[in-house]
């Protein structure tokens, strides 16, 4: 099969990146095998979509970018991939990411972190950093990613594609490895918001294996508009500060001005508790990761780490060794907020912040604001080990995409221009389940924003 | 700082997770951070606290599905991961080879 092999020439010339975890010769045969039983009549028939590695495949390992895992190959696969292989979609490989998805830069993979692809120096950002670079650097149109907190949208940002997080329960979260469980779902980035919104459509819908995935049939696409005559578009002032990079500020307020050249009202509007939701998520999503990541233990998954007398002996020094230390990090913040003394300052606090969040966006799309405009990162891509040693400038680059995660909202990032050659990402906010609507809007933005031009 | 070197030995025996004796201070150093910086929710205003309730997406009401018996086949059949395996059958030690 010709189409398979120049889908792995495509992805092995972009080796530099260190995006994909997959060995070349086994990414060939795998190819080479999906292409040949692939069904013609799919609608995403011989599309090569690769996968974040904490989403379980059949045909390669998912280890999650973390050495606990190591060599783990699932039992099972994700219902989106089999969703993606019914449809004729080709699945190209493992694409690396921060350690259990917890990171925003791809720093914190046990496989080295990911490049930039246009600037060696430079983060992909992250979580779903792999995936963002190869479709970056034109090696793939579509890829899968996983979002906690922003992790498709900011590296979508960050390397000029277009990253869609869906509504909380679009998606069947089956065979997606947990992190937060009532803030993950996943994404997709693709080169451009239609073979986004392809995948994305392909992928959604009911799934009796998730119990959180909403009984409703997979997303429907709109067309693109003529016009956004009759949208009205919410700019909420806090994602405007001050300090907010003057040229995504300047790309920002040029992409605005386009959509009022497309007919969209555009009015200023208020989330007044934009300013918790870092803090907020940063209780809630470690809190759910202590629980979730309790099953890795050296007995039922990956390696194990011995040396020990006993079975908590084992337990510790496995878990000890297997975690990077974001991970650990994260672990131990979240037992600390879930332990007795601690959990009503802090996480029954989060939990009634992030509810107050959520009421934030019902009350402005309930005064007739279809959907919010904001930047997607507060700078562009920053650069490697440039914020490692310090966790709290990391979370920072996530302020302005967790408040989606929080409410459960579905948004979209696209690309609106660059910075000294850098990609600035400027992001759509919906209401839960009107992805269409989100999608039109982007469909018609994206027609005419000069992405590629400095800001 | 809020986080001793004592707390994170008492949190890391909670989380069965080993904390190495020269990495203590550094942990201890960071997870003091990130605390004191989620703390800012406790400015939440007095007048919400108790009175908000809490907030979890997606579908309202818990979906059942019919408890029926099936098979659930697994990937690899047993034969993949037992450590031995012969016509059918795990291969077991006989059973006067145990003491």
């Amino acid at each position: 099969m010709s189409d398979a092999k120049a889908v792995a020439d495509r992805l092995v010339k972009s080796k530099r990146l260190n995006a994909l975890l997959t060995p070349s010769k086994e990414l060939r045969s795998a190819l080479t095998a999906q292409a040949a039983a692939a069904r013609p009549t799919g609608v995403l028939y011989g599309m090569p979509v690769a996968v974040k590695d904490n989403i379980c495949t059949l045909e390669f390992t998912t280890t999650c970018g973390s050495r606990i895992l190591e060599g783990y190959r699932s039992p099972y696969e994700a219902t989106a991939v089999t969703k993606l292989k019914a449809a004729g979609a080709l699945i190209a490989g493992k694409t690396n990411c921060d350690e259990f998805a917890m990171g925003s830069s791809t720093e914190h993979s046990a496989y080295g972190r990911v490049v930039h692809p246009l600037d060696k120096t430079r983060v992909p950002g992250g979580s779903s950093g792999g995936s963002a670079a190869l479709v970056g650097a034109g090696a793939l149109p579509a890829a899968l990613g996983s979002e906690t907190g922003g992790s498709v949208r900011q590296p979508a940002s960050f390397c000029g594609v277009v990253g869609i997080k869906p509504t909380y329960g679009r998606v069947s979260r089956y065979g997606l490895v947990a992190f937060g469980s009532s803030l993950d779902q996943i994404g997709v980035l693709g080169r451009s918001v239609h073979d986004a919104a392809r995948v994305l459509s392909v992928i959604s819908g009911r799934d009796p294996r998730d119990a959180t995935c909403e009984d409703r049939d997979p997303l429907r696409l709109p067309t693109v508009p003529e016009s956004l005559q009759g949208f009205v578009i919410g700019l909420p002032r806090e994602y405007f500060p001050a300090e907010l990079d003057p040229a995504v500020r300047r790309a920002c307020d040029r992409a605005v001005r386009l959509l009022r050249d497309l007919g969209a009202a555009v009015r200023e509007v208020s989330l007044p508790h934009t300013a918790y939701a870092v803090p907020t998520y940063y209780v809630i999503a470690p809190a759910e990761a202590s629980s979730n990541l309790a099953r890795y233990d050296g007995v039922r998954y990956g390696p194990r780490f011995d040396g020990h007398a006993d079975l908590r002996g084992l337990y510790r020094a496995t878990r000890g060794q297997g975690f990077g230390a974001e991970v650990r990090r994260r672990i131990l913040v979240g037992t600390y907020v879930l332990s007795a003394g601690f959990y009503d300052a802090y996480y029954r606090r989060a939990q009634q912040m992030r509810a107050l969040i959520a009421q934030d966006f019902r009350n402005v799309f309930d005064r007739g604001v279809d959907l919010l405009f904001t930047p997607t990162t507060p700078s562009p891509a920053f650069k490697a080990g440039e914020k490692l040693s310090d966790p709290i400038a990391m979370y920072m680059s996530d302020i302005f995409t967790v408040t989606a995660n929080l409410a459960g909202v579905p948004a979209i990032s696209l690309p609106i221009g660059r910075v000294k050659g850098l990609p600035i990402g400027g992001q759509l906010i919906g209401q839960a389940f009107l992805e269409d609507e989100m999608l039109e809007a982007a469909y018609a933005l994206e027609r005419v924003v000069p992405a590629t031009d400095e800001a | 700082m809020s986080v001793s070197r004592d707390d994170v030995l008492r949190i890391a025996q909670l989380a069965e997770l080993d904390v190495e004796e020269d990495a203590l201070p550094d942990v201890a150093e960071q997870m003091s951070r990130i605390l004191d910086y989620v703390a800012q929710l406790s400015a939440m205003p007095a007048s919400t606290n108790g009175t908000v309730k809490t907030f979890v997406p997606g579908p309202d009401a818990i979906r059942f599905r019919p408890d029926e018996v099936a098979p659930w086949p697994l990937a690899f059949g047993p034969a993949a991961f037992a450590p031995a395996f012969k016509e059918g059958f795990f291969v077991v030690p006989k059973l006067g080879q145990f003491e």
